[in-house]
């Protein structure tokens, strides 16, 4: 069993700040996060070709690391975290991933050593339990999936993360057909109950090697959304859905802390403001700066009570201000030192507010999140914080009303079909049953027969 | 906490979504796009709300009524997905519309098959399939759904599909066209090696190439490559080529943005 959480880490919204978190996290090198400052933290992806070899990819991480350590250093950054997100080969041959982490966390020592920079090694293992044709969360690929987090902890890499794939096929299926309980059955109950079997166990990992768990987002489906949504003149998804499923994430990625996690949660869960306010973890966000790998319509927003500062992936080539991973590492710790100075002069929370505004009517998905109304959706989690289906749809439900309300301002604008879009996703919320095993009843057997690739054993079912 | 003003706001950002919005509803919109046909019409408004019990129901009756079965996959069915997809084009609905409208159309082609022995002629075969080492499969499915809806055969290969087999499929089903997503960088770099492979062969086929990290750079770089910045190019790009635009370089014309 977990413990579930059903109470609220901050007495109230203005207490979420950046650089500062109830329970801040030491790790790594000197580093300590969520206690006070800010940290830059680059992530990277190899050029293609580089995974053709082990030696080959190990060698893309060393002049990765050493061009950002290098980078930090020329400018005077105190701290620095790096983030690898493993590529299928790593995940799938642990071995490869833990050559890759101690490749880099050598570099690493070795400009701690010499300048005394802070800074610390995050692996974030691929999701590899699938077969070409299902998902296959227990089966065969589950224990080279904990292996891969044991081979990366043990040679050097100080906390350990995963974006992780439970529900996707339902909600796949859910998202592209507007079927709203869909969207709430794969992110809020299947996901649910996967990460909480993940969760202990790379917990277990991280209490065995003397690392920091440190946490998941609902990239694979709350992102999955987002990116469909695009920008104001996409056509693909209404972003009035995509932010409902958003909040319903919040209370999916809630359970790695329940599970043994400690934080800090992944940069491109742009849920974990909602995370923050009830389990004062402390977070990595990722928003203007993470425009190399998508656009989100929430550059400036999700800055307000961000730990770590990420930039999402950048392909590691050449650019005319140095590589790739130099430019965004540079531009993420100007980043971090202006919130680090707001945090020294007392205008932090005015630096908050402003990065706030920017973005807070731009598009539902960020006035959802923006701190207040962040809260809100957290009290609605926490609320019924025992029971996975009734909060994750408490959260949907708040932030339909979240957004009925800011239209009724006159400062949030929707269109026309994004307002249907909210309308027909907020009736088929409040048509839907408060029993949970009626609701988990009713999906396996309407699921079982619409997506062929959902196997109900992938959850214990 | 701070705020802006009601006044304050345009001046910081602009919806315009809002503003550029459509007069019409999609309904109306719709309506004006209906065959007027009365036996056709029923088929097309039922495909365009994507309820697959109206679409077989208005296709028995219009069987009933003397409707040739296989005829009425390219006079009703085709027709009714022509106008989801040009309300889609022109923005007035969006892609799960479109989704539940091809789910639609695909039960009612089932049907008409069912009423026949003759087998219809789709417009052309194209295989999908995602990278080798990938399997983020929404994006093909998203692409196996709108080419289906536009009338092509779809052989689906699913995800992580090896590059031999990818080969082997092309060999076997001689498309007009071969797709591949792709999410990861590392993945992607498997696009080359199909590419490769094919070109020994001496099969020079259109590859239509997108996806999470996929980029037209990537995509130019090797000599089938042609490149879909949404999955909404699949199918115009099977149209040009089904209206005799084959030249690697003028479909690379035609759909490359930047």
């Amino acid at each position: 069993m977990v413990k579930k959480y059903t109470s609220m880490a901050y007495a109230n919204a203005d207490e979420l700040i950046f650089g500062q978190s109830k329970f801040p996290v030491k790790a790594g090198l000197g580093l300590e996060i969520g206690a006070g400052y800010t940290t830059p933290e680059i992530n990277y992806a190899p050029r293609p070709g580089a995974g053709v070899s082990k030696e080959k990819l190990i060698k893309e991480y060393e002049r990765i690391t050493t061009d950002v350590m290098s980078r930090m250093v020329q400018i005077g950054a105190p701290s620095i975290v790096l983030e690898t997100e493993h590529v299928q080969q790593m995940s799938n041959n642990p071995e490869w991933g833990g050559a890759v982490a101690h490749a880099q966390k050598t570099i690493m020592e070795e400009y701690h050593d010499e300048y005394g920079i802070k800074c610390a090694l995050r692996h974030t293992i691929g999701d590899i339990r699938e077969t070409r044709d299902y998902l296959d969360l227990r089966g065969d690929k589950y224990s080279t999936f904990m292996e891969a987090f044991e081979e990366a902890a043990n040679n050097g890499a100080d906390m350990l993360a995963v974006e992780s794939m439970g529900g996707k096929e339902v909600f796949d299926y859910s998202i592209l057909r507007n079927d709203t309980a869909g969207i709430l059955f794969g992110i809020g109950v299947l996901g649910s109950m996967d990460m909480e079997m993940v969760w202990k166990d790379i917990s277990d990992v991280a209490k065995k090697t003397g690392t920091v768990s440190s946490g998941d987002t609902d990239c694979a489906q709350a992102n999955t959304a987002m990116f469909i949504a695009g920008g104001l003149l996409d056509k693909n998804l209404a972003h009035t859905t995509a932010i409902v499923a958003r909040a319903i994430s919040a209370a999916r990625s809630l359970c790695a802390y329940e599970a043994g996690a400690i934080g800090p949660g992944k940069d491109c869960g742009y849920e974990n403001s909602i995370i923050k306010a009830i389990s004062g973890v402390p977070i990595a966000q990722e928003g203007k700066t993470s425009t190399c790998a998508h656009s989100d319509l929430m550059g400036n927003i999700v800055m307000q009570c961000c730990d770590l500062w990420s930039n999402e992936s950048v392909e590691y080539h050449g650019e005319f201000g140095g590589t790739t991973v130099q430019c965004w590492s540079e531009t993420l710790a100007y980043d971090c030192s202006m919130m680090n100075v707001a945090l020294k002069t007392g205008k932090a929370k005015d630096l908050r507010d402003i990065l706030v505004l920017s973005d807070k009517y731009r598009d539902p998905q960020g006035y959802v999140l923006a701190y207040d109304n962040a809260y809100r959706v957290a009290q609605e989690i926490a609320k019924d914080g025992e029971n996975n289906y009734l909060r994750a749809k408490n959260a949907a439900i708040e932030c339909c009303n979240i957004i009925e309300e800011g239209v009724n301002s006159g400062k949030l604008r929707l269109t026309r079909f994004e307002t249907n879009a909210l309308a027909k996703v907020k009736a088929d919320l409040e048509a839907l049953t408060d029993d949970a095993d009626q609701f988990m009843s009713d999906n396996l057997t309407k699921f079982k027969q619409e997506v062929a690739v959902f196997r109900p054993e992938n959850y214990g079912l | 906490m701070l705020d802006l003003k009601l006044e304050d706001i345009d001046g910081i950002l602009v919806r315009y979504n809002v503003a550029l919005e459509k007069e019409m509803t999609p309904d109306e919109a719709a309506e004006e796009l209906y065959p007027k046909d009365e036996l056709i019409y029923p088929v097309a408004k039922a495909i365009y709300e994507g309820e697959e019990d109206d679409v077989v129901d208005a296709l028995q009756a219009a069987i009933d009524a003397g409707k040739k079965p296989i005829d009425l996959i390219d006079d009703a069915l085709m027709v009714g997905m022509g106008v989801v997809t040009q309300l889609y084009d022109d923005g007035i609905i969006f892609l799960p519309n479109v989704m539940m409208s091809a789910d639609a159309m695909l039960a009612g082609i089932e049907f008409c098959k069912s009423q026949t022995t003759e087998v219809p002629e789709p417009k052309g075969k194209v295989v999908c399939h995602v990278a080798e080492g990938d399997v983020h499969d929404i994006g093909k499915n998203i692409v196996a759904a709108l080419l289906r809806a536009n009338g092509y055969e779809v052989i689906d290969l699913g995800r992580d599909v090896p590059v031999d087999e990818v080969i082997a499929a092309v060999e076997k089903e001689k498309p007009i066209m071969l797709t591949g997503t792709a999410l990861m960088t590392t993945t992607m770099y498997a696009f080359k090696e199909v590419n490769d492979k094919l070109l020994e062969k001496g099969i020079k086929l259109p590859f239509a190439c997108g996806g999470g990290a996929v980029n037209q750079d990537f995509v130019s770089q090797y000599e089938l490559g042609v490149y879909g910045e949404e999955a909404a190019d699949a199918p115009k790009i099977a149209d040009a080529i089904v209206a005799g635009t084959k030249d690697i370089t003028a479909l690379r014309e035609e759909f490359h943005k930047h």
